[in-house]
């Protein structure tokens, strides 16, 4: 579909946005706000010998500095509780906060900083993954086994998270297939890098704090506050003005409780903003390095009868949120495939990088780009097309999964169909030029979320959500869905979001979670608004109330359009003033998985509402060079129904650009003692609107059971699942000779021609 | 810190005198203290609303090109475009929209960078700079100029006034690529420029020259063989073998030493390439990388 052929929609905060006068938490100012600066550790691995900020605090201007000992001795994480707000003893990462500083303005801020006595004695840094799990590897956690462990997070040594799958029998089913082909690839770090770098301003007023902030997740950036400086979830309120981007890495909470506590200190508002390098090296959101083995067994008609994986996946110091990657990352290791007999065993290790956490499909792009290089190997082993292999192998409606999931009505075949027919698979092109296939997936989750309903007097509306836009789109969908069921135009209504004190809770923008979950309450919450229109309605045009129709702003009696009355009117008629909706979403079923076990469960064993995707690329290598260029990308997308179409089309377009750069030029390089040595959009690059590529893209819509509102499934993460693989298999095609390397810069392009392997 | 907005040359030159810098669209000056590449200086001259600075005069043997012309100017100004299509080549390449708005030829040839684009087309086009202070002008041959990486040879007070470049006779043509690992807001890895002037198919002279593979842009030498002969696939290939050999290139975060000269040789035969065919009448846009697909970025 063209651009021009979708419905109009405007988001709300659009025009903010694109003319400027939108406000994001730098352009805040608050009276007599100080400037905040962190001392970062600036070495990766160290046990702290002196650490004296008496002079720091004695400089004029000063009006806080703190440090471990100035805050609750509370170690937090997901899974395991590994890390406190500052250095505690040892510098697990070179980007580990010291101390934090509140000063007049930034020179006397940056004077403090100087003033900060931080003494050390340097330890050997972990920074191999595979020398990290030998015997005799220097401890990232010495005291690992000391730390509170939730859920079945398997950990020992340098390991955090072990998970594994297991099905069948590998072993003999490997023994007896016809061909077994084995490959390696290595995907570096990268980065979320949204275009805001984050700003966070905080203000007491008593013992109620107030904190400012661009984060995806409020009411986890609460909670943080809350638990680290063991404040009542009450007396917090997070609100988050306009958030120019985060791709995950803006999850969880980062610096929010740092701040409170040096407002609370300083007994003033205080306010942070990071420059373009903190950004890249201080938070715990980093998507990880991985080292990928694995094995698979054909047989000469194509079907896969095995496969084993090893996977090691970097977690860096402390674990953010990542206790679920290894087990995501095996699942993109098995792939949307059916295959009897699976063994996959994947590990988080503990290095002293920078944390890894949650960047947009955490593990899936770099699993899938392994996997689906992997594939088109097995298939050029036994001589099949590769679109062909695929068909013969992906799991379609009915059939059971490499964990032994039943599969409902899906819609991947139909994707893999419509991406090589718009691609012209098959076709004869330029030399240099070639198509490459892959396909992915990517589950969909459940979590509670609120929302509150309001249709005043005057019969305008507000939708109070805990829900979050950090550029998606899909908060402005939620209006769609409470102007549907209301029966009025979406325009007149108004959200009310990024604001813990005013709305119930939820996942937030993370996890393509907004319109799957936050969707479902806004549903729910405008109905029962729209019931009690309906009984208003009822008694006034004395007919039956479920033959009332609420349609257009107007409340009318099925069958007889003549009898009815504006929703305005109804809503003024109302004895409490306004209507008042309140609901929250109901649980959904996870899917049953039969005949595998899985060690390490964090809950990514079964996928509820999965979405499927295949991206074709089209690419042109010049030869001499090495670079690729990405010419066209051809997606088709399983998301269940689509609410939103230019939303949607928007997701897919930026999923496949932050693809791309992944494939090709995206990749953080370490020096040897763990520190970034391109942390800076010079060095870092990411791709610019002039890269890219031509996108099309197609939906296959299926309604969804048990899924998000009206059958939807999520869609934010799902775009940047296939495009690395797509993009390689792509190369391999162009050049003869496959990479085994993300990302597949010029030079590595260049390499692999002239039959170098790094 | 004080910055004043000249409004002629005399103000620039009596402010450089008093120990001002010169900025223009300050794309290197602010960005570059920003970097911490050293605090701003004390003293600021503006000169980008000096009207002589932007001057494109072609006269009978050669042209002046102010040095406040910008980089968008450059790509667009039939003179260049037509006659010294390698520096058109370059400005296209430079930065963003918002980058060659500001950005001016001055400025990139006065911060001296070895990744200037401007610098390899300027030199293979046989330019000079006119360095201006209160006891007049001078003009100083770019490879005297630029001495090292962000230095040069012209003395504090000592603006630059233009770049005077000798025309082109009839069958001359000339080229700039870069490789480039994306299609914006990309600094030079490497580059190579080549003016060449035909005789029929033979080369009257071949001038090719180097971007980011030494201190300053190097000037390849020992073309002199092809001289008198087409510019076949072997002369191509004795450009990028020399174009290899003579660079010394690092390895940084970019590239490594080994691919920079790979690629070097690459470069350097496309725009010889390019420089000769446009030498031959054949129209080939602006800027020669999107024009022939040169690191597949077209
Ligand atoms: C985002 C971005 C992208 C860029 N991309 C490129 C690129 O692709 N290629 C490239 O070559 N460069 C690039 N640059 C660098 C820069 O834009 C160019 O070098 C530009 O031509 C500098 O011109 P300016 O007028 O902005 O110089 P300024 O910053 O104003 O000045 C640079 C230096 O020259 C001195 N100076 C300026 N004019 C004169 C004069 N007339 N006489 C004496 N001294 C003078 C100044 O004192 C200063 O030391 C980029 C910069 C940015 C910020």
């Amino acid at each position: 579909m063209a651009i021009t052929d979708l419905p109009e929609f405007v988001r709300a905060d659009g025009p903010d946005k694109v003319t400027g006068s939108g406000r994001y938490t730098a352009d805040m100012t608050l009276t007599g706000q100080l400037v905040a600066k962190f001392k970062y550790a600036g070495v990766p691995s160290a046990r702290v010998t002196k650490l004296d900020v008496t002079a720091a605090r004695a400089i004029p201007g000063v009006f806080a500095v703190l440090t471990q000992d100035d805050v609750p001795d509370v170690r937090y994480s997901y899974g395991i509780a590994d890390r406190t707000l500052f250095v505690k003893d040892v510098v697990r990462f070179d980007g580990e906060v010291v101390a934090a500083v509140a000063a007049i303005n930034d020179k006397i801020a940056q004077q403090a900083l100087d003033a900060i006595v931080f003494e050390y004695d340097e330890l050997p840094a972990v920074t191999d993954l595979e020398a990290a799990i030998a015997d005799g590897s220097p401890l990232v956690h010495a005291d690992l086994d000391a730390y509170e462990v939730t859920g079945d997070t398997p950990h020992y040594g340098n390991v955090g998270t072990h998970s594994s799958i297991e099905m069948g029998d590998v072993d003999a089913a490997l023994a007896s297939a016809d061909h077994v082909i084995s490959s390696r690839f290595l995907a570096d770090a990268s980065h979320a890098t949204p275009i805001e770098p984050r700003s966070v301003i905080a203000q007491w007023e008593g013992e109620r704090v107030t904190v400012w902030t661009s984060t995806q997740v409020p009411f986890d950036a609460r909670a943080g506050v809350s638990e680290t400086l063991e404040v009542p979830s009450n007396r917090v309120r997070i609100v988050a003005p306009h958030v120019g981007g985060g791709f995950g890495g803006k999850c969880g909470a980062h610096f929010e409780p740092h701040i409170a506590a040096l407002a609370k200190a300083a007994k003033r508002p205080v306010k942070l903003v990071f420059s373009r390098w903190e950004e890249f090296v201080a938070p715990d959101r980093r998507r990880e390095s991985m080292v990928i083995d694995v094995t698979t067994g054909v047989m000469n008609d194509g079907t896969i009868v095995a496969r084993t994986g090893n996977i090691l996946l970097d977690n860096g110091a402390y674990m953010a949120d990542s206790s679920f990657f290894p087990q995501a990352a095996a699942m993109h290791v098995a792939g949307p495939y059916v295959i009897p007999n699976v063994k996959i065993d994947a590990r988080l290790v503990y290095t002293n990088h920078q944390p890894s956490g949650s960047v947009r499909a955490p593990t899936a792009p770099q699993g899938c780009w392994a996997v689906e290089s992997h594939t088109d190997e097995i298939a050029a082993t036994i001589g099949m097309d590769a679109l062909d292999f695929r068909r013969k192998n992906i799991v379609t409606t009915g059939s059971v999964g490499a964990v032994g999931q039943t599969y409902d009505e899906i819609g991947l075949d139909q994707c893999l169909e419509k991406a090589a027919a718009s691609a012209g698979w098959g076709q004869e092109l330029p030399e240099g030029e070639a198509l490459g296939i892959s396909v992915g997936w990517w589950p969909s989750f459940h979590a509670p979320a609120g929302a509150y309903a309001k249709m005043h007097g005057d019969g305008a509306v507000q939708i109070i959500t805990g829900a979050s836009e950090c550029g998606t789109g899909s908060v402005m969908t939620l209006r769609m869905l409470a102007a549907d069921e209301l029966g009025i135009d979406e325009t007149s209504i108004e959200l009310i979001y990024q604001d813990t004190g005013a709305a119930p809770s939820g996942p937030g923008s993370s996890g393509s979670m907004t319109l799957f979950n936050h969707g479902r309450a806004v549903e729910r919450a405008s109905r029962q608004i729209s019931d009690q229109l309906k009984e208003l309605a009822a008694t006034q045009l004395e007919a039956n109330v479920d033959d009332i129709v609420l349609a257009n702003g107007v409340a009318s009696v099925a069958g007889t359009p003549s009898a009815s009355v504006p929703i305005v009117e109804l809503a003024g008629a109302s004895e409490d003033g306004e209507l008042l909706g309140s609901a929250s979403t109901e649980a959904l079923e996870w899917p049953e998985i039969v005949g595998s076990s899985c060690l390490g469960d964090q809950g990514f064993a079964s996928w509820m509402a999965p979405q499927f995707s295949c991206h074709v690329a089209r690419v042109r290598v010049d030869k001499d060079t090495g670079v690729t260029r990405v010419l066209e990308v051809h997606a088709a997308h399983d998301s269940g129904t689509i609410i939103n179409p230019m939303a949607a089309h928007g997701q897919v377009e930026g999923g496949i650009l932050m693809g791309i750069g992944q494939a090709l030029t995206e990749g953080t390089q370490y020096d040897d003692s763990g520190r970034q040595r391109n942390a800076g959009l010079l060095e870092y690059k990411l791709q610019t609107i002039a890269d890219a590529p031509k996108i099309s893209t197609e939906f296959v819509e299926i309604y969804t059971p048990n899924a998000g509102p009206k059958g939807a499934k999520g869609l934010a993460e799902a775009p940047n699942v296939a495009t690395c693989g797509a993009i390689n298999n792509a190369i391999a095609n162009a050049i003869g000779t496959r990479l085994n390397q993300l990302p597949m810069t010029a030079e590595r392009v260049w390499n692999a021609i002239e039959g170098e392997v790094e | 810190m004080t910055l004043t907005i000249a409004s002629s040359i005399d103000d620039i030159i009596a402010a450089l005198a008093a120990g001002a810098r010169p900025i223009a669209g300050g794309t290197d000056l602010v960005v570059g203290s920003r970097q911490g590449k050293g605090s701003l200086p004390d003293s600021l001259i503006a000169i980008d609303r000096v009207e002589a600075l932007g001057v494109i005069d072609r006269g009978d043997a050669e042209t002046r090109l102010g040095a406040g012309v910008t980089h968008a100017r450059l790509m667009t100004e039939p003179t260049i475009v037509d006659h010294f299509t390698a520096i058109a080549d370059a400005a296209a390449l430079v930065g963003s929209p918002a980058t060659r708005n500001v950005g001016t030829v001055g400025g990139n040839v006065m911060n001296g960078s070895p990744a200037m684009d401007t610098g390899s087309p300027l030199v293979v086009l046989g330019a000079q700079a006119e360095l201006t202070n209160a006891s007049g002008s001078r003009l100083v041959s770019l490879d005297e100029l630029w001495v090292g990486p962000g230095t040069t040879s012209a003395a504090p007070d000592e603006l630059c006034t233009a770049l005077v470049i000798p025309n082109m006779g009839e069958g001359g043509g000339s080229a700039y690529v870069r490789l480039e690992y994306r299609r914006a807001m990309e600094i030079a890895i490497v580059g190579a420029a080549a003016a060449v002037t035909l005789d029929g198919d033979n080369v009257r002279s071949i001038r090719v020259a180097l971007t980011a593979v030494a201190p300053t842009i190097l000037e390849v030498t020992g073309l002199d063989d092809l001289v008198g002969k087409p510019l076949d696939d072997d002369a191509l290939s004795a450009v990028a073998a020399a174009a290899s050999e003579q660079a010394s290139p690092i390895s940084d975060l970019r590239a490594s030493d080994r691919y920079r000269r790979h690629t070097i040789g690459v470069m350097a035969r496309r725009a010889a390439d390019a420089a000769a065919r446009r030498a031959s009448g054949e129209d080939i846009s602006v800027p020669v990388n999107r024009a022939l697909g040169v690191g597949a970025t077209a």
